[in-house]
C-alpha cells in the first residue's frame, strides 16, 4: 500500500575481525520517494503491536536490534484507529504540511457518509436490504478506492513523428495514486458552496456503488486501452 | 451478510439492559439508573426544546439516532433531591450548573425541565442567553425602549421568547386560570385590564411585537405575585447566565455605540426575576465558558464567570459541578452508541478513547464521529 521503492544495497555484518563475509543483498522498503535526512541503512520503524508481535514471534529481533531504527511519524501509531489507506489519503489531500486540517476534513466526510448510511438503514425495511448497507465509513473508502483503481494506463510513445498513445501495464502503486488522485479532482469540481468533507463523502459513496464521475473516467480509460489495441506491439518495436 | 443481521439482533438483547432505561418520567429516576439513558417522546421534545435548549450539535444527534435520549446523571438528581427537600415557604434556592466545555451542563438542564413538564411547574426557560446578547446578524432589530430611558430593546428575541413560554407552558395556561392584578396601558388604544388571564397577555406580547420586552417585565412580575400567592410553582431555568455579567455585547446602536447588557431590558428583566425576593418556586441557572469570548475563558468557576457583580447578585446559591464522565457513565455512552450505529470495532476501543478524550462527553462525541 505505501510507495515501495526497493533498494539494493551491500551490509557489512557485524562480526569478528577473522570472518570476514559478505552478507546478501537485502531488500530495504523505503516509504518515502525522496531521500530523506537518514542514511538508508536505517531501517522503517514497526509500530503495530501485532507486526512486533510477529517480530518477537519469528525472533527476527536479533537482526534487527544491531541496525539503526528512524523515528515513526506522528500520524503511525499504534492505535486501533490507524489504517494505511486513511493516512494516505489524508497525505494526498493535505496541502502545504496542513496535516491536522486535513485529517479534519478526511474525519469530516467520513462523518458525513456514516450519517448518510445510517438514515439510509433506518429507511430500510426489510432485514436483508438492511443487511447490504455498508456504515463503516472506512470500508467504503476502500471499496470506491478498489472500484476506481484503473487496470491498464495509456503511455505515449513516439514512431515516425507521430506520438502514439499505447495501453500498456500499470503497477499497484502506481494505479492506488490515480485512484486517489482522481477522486480528490471530483471532488475540487465542485459547487462554491459544498464544502470539501460533504462531496468527498458523495463522491466516495458514489464510487463504492460502481457509479459517479470517477468510476465512469476509469471506464473512459479503459475503453481508451481497448480502443488503441492495435498499437500495443509499440511499447516492444 | 444475514450475519450482521444477527449480531446485530444478540447485540441488542444483551446491550439493551445494560445502557437503558425503561422509565421515562424524571420524577421517578433515582441512583440506581445512573449512567443509563432515558428516552424522550418527540410531542415532549418538540414542546419543551422547538425554541432550543438542546445543544445543536446534540439536535444533528437525535436526527442520526431518531430519538432524543439523555443520561441520567448525579447532577441532575441532587438537584431533584434538593428541590424534593426544599422548604417552599422560604425564598427561591438559587441552583448554579457549572463545568468545563462539553461536561453536559445544558443537557442536565434539559433533564430537568422535563421533571419541572412532569412535576407541573411553570416553566421559564430561557434557552442561551449570548442567543440575545452576543448573536449578531447581518441586522439586528433593536429599538430604543419606550418606557425605560436609555435602554434597548429587543422586541423580535422577546416574541420568539413569549412564544417559546406558550408552547411550553400550553398545558398549564389552558387548564389553570392565572389572573392578573392590576392593568397595564399600552397605548392609548390598548390595555390589558386586571383580571384577564396570562395568556391574554402573553397573546399581546406576540401580537405587537413593539411591546414584547414591556410585556415580559409585566409577565414576570405577574408570575411572581402568583408564586408568592401560591398559585403556581414557578421553574426558572436560564443557559448561559454568566452573559448577563460580561462587560459588553455585540450588540451596537445605530451610532455605533457599544450596549453593555445592563443597557438592555431584556437583562434587567431576567435579573430581577433571578432575586431571591419570591418563594414557591425553582431558579436553576447554568453558567458557561461558552457564553464570552475566547479571550475570557480562562477558568469554568463561578467567581470567575460571573464577574464580582453577578456572584453578589446571586449569592447565596447552591453550586452543582457537573462533572466528566465515569467509568461506569463512558461504558454505557459506548454501548448506547455502538447500539445506534454510531461507533463500531472491537472493544479496546473504549479504553482508548478514553484516553483520548479523557471522559469528557462532548470530546467523546466528536472523536467518535468518524469511526
Amino acid at each position: 500500500m505505501s510507495n515501495v521503492l526497493i533498494f539494493f544495497y551491500r551490509r557489512l555484518k557485524n562480526s569478528s575481525f577473522n570472518s570476514f563475509t559478505r552478507t546478501l543483498s537485502k531488500l530495504q522498503i523505503r516509504n518515502y520517494a525522496k531521500a530523506t535526512s537518514f542514511p538508508d541503512y536505517y531501517q522503517n520503524p514497526i509500530f503495530r503491536k501485532e507486526d512486533q508481535v510477529k517480530l518477537i514471534a519469528d525472533s527476527d529481533l536479533k537482526n534487527r536490534a544491531t541496525v539503526p531504527v528512524k523515528p515513526p511519524t506522528v500520524s503511525e501509531t499504534s492505535s486501533v484507529y490507524f489504517d494505511p489507506l486513511v493516512n494516505k489519503v489524508i497525505n494526498h489531500v493535505m496541502e502545504k504540511g496542513n496535516k491536522r486540517l486535513a485529517r479534519q476534513l478526511v474525519e469530516k466526510a467520513f462523518e458525513n457518509i456514516k450519517r448518510k448510511q445510517i438514515e439510509r438503514y433506518h429507511l430500510a425495511s426489510t432485514p436483508e436490504e438492511k443487511a447490504k448497507i455498508e456504515l463503516n465509513p472506512k470500508d467504503i473508502l476502500y471499496k470506491a478506492v478498489e472500484n476506481c483503481k484503473p487496470l491498464l494506463q495509456l503511455q505515449p510513445i513516439k514512431r515516425g513523428g507521430i506520438t502514439y498513445q499505447v495501453p500498456g501495464p500499470i503497477t499497484e502503486k502506481r494505479s492506488l495514486f490515480l485512484a486517489i488522485k482522481w477522486l480528490l479532482e471530483t471532488t475540487d469540481e465542485k459547487e462554491r458552496t459544498v464544502h470539501f468533507p460533504e462531496q468527498f463523502a458523495w463522491e466516495l459513496l458514489e464510487a463504492s456503488n460502481n457509479t459517479g464521475k470517477v468510476v465512469k473516467r476509469k471506464q473512459d480509460l479503459h475503453r481508451q486501452c481497448e480502443a488503441n489495441r492495435a498499437y500495443a506491439h509499440y511499447r516492444w518495436q | 451478510m444475514f450475519t450482521r443481521n444477527w449480531k446485530h439482533l444478540c447485540r441488542r438483547y444483551s446491550q439493551a439492559v445494560t445502557f437503558r432505561t425503561s422509565e421515562i418520567y424524571p420524577a421517578q429516576h433515582n441512583e440506581n439508573q445512573i449512567g443509563f439513558f432515558y428516552t424522550i417522546k418527540p410531542d415532549l421534545c418538540k414542546q419543551l426544546f422547538n425554541h432550543g435548549g438542546l445543544p445543536k450539535s446534540f439536535m444533528k444527534q437525535t436526527k442520526t439516532f431518531t430519538e432524543t435520549a439523555i443520561m441520567v446523571r448525579q447532577p441532575a438528581l441532587d438537584v431533584m433531591d434538593c428541590i424534593r427537600a426544599s422548604d417552599m415557604n422560604k425564598p427561591v434556592i438559587r441552583y448554579v450548573l457549572y463545568g468545563e466545555k462539553g461536561s453536559g451542563k445544558s443537557l442536565t438542564l434539559a433533564h430537568l425541565l422535563h421533571y419541572a413538564l412532569e412535576e407541573g411547574y411553570l416553566i421559564l426557560h430561557v434557552p442561551w442567553v449570548s442567543e440575545w446578547l452576543r448573536r449578531t446578524p447581518r441586522h439586528k432589530e433593536m429599538t430604543n425602549s419606550q418606557t425605560k430611558e436609555g435602554f434597548v430593546d429587543l422586541p423580535l428575541d422577546a416574541a420568539e421568547w413569549l412564544l417559546h413560554f406558550k408552547t411550553q407552558n400550553q398545558a398549564l395556561l389552558k387548564n389553570c386560570e392565572f389572573k392578573i392584578s392590576k392593568d397595564y396601558e399600552w397605548s392609548k388604544r390598548e390595555k390589558t385590564e386586571a383580571g384577564s388571564p396570562i395568556a391574554a397577555l402573553v397573546e399581546h406580547g406576540i401580537n405587537r411585537v413593539k411591546y414584547a420586552c414591556d410585556v415580559i417585565d409585566a409577565l414576570l412580575l405577574e408570575i411572581k405575585i402568583l408564586s408568592n400567592s401560591k398559585q403556581c410553582k414557578t421553574f426558572v431555568a436560564i443557559d448561559g447566565f454568566n452573559s448577563f455579567y460580561y462587560p459588553m455585547t455585540r450588540l451596537n446602536t445605530p451610532t455605533k455605540k457599544k450596549i453593555k447588557p445592563e443597557e438592555v431590558t431584556l437583562t434587567n428583566s431576567f435579573l430581577e426575576l433571578t432575586k431571591n425576593d419570591w418563594n414557591n418556586g425553582v431558579v436553576v441557572l447554568t453558567i458557561d465558558q461558552l457564553a464570552v469570548p475566547d479571550e475570557n475563558q480562562e477558568s469554568f468557576l463561578p467567581r470567575y464567570l460571573l464577574y464580582k457583580k453577578g456572584f453578589e447578585h446571586l449569592d447565596p446559591f447552591v453550586p452543582i459541578e457537573v462533572g466528566r464522565y465515569t467509568d461506569k457513565e463512558f461504558l454505557s455512552c459506548a454501548n448506547y452508541y455502538r447500539d445506534r450505529l454510531w461507533l463500531r470495532g472491537p472493544s479496546d476501543l473504549e479504553t482508548e478513547l478514553k484516553f483520548t478524550s479523557a471522559s469528557n462527553p462532548y470530546n467523546f462525541m466528536l472523536q467518535c464521529a468518524p469511526l
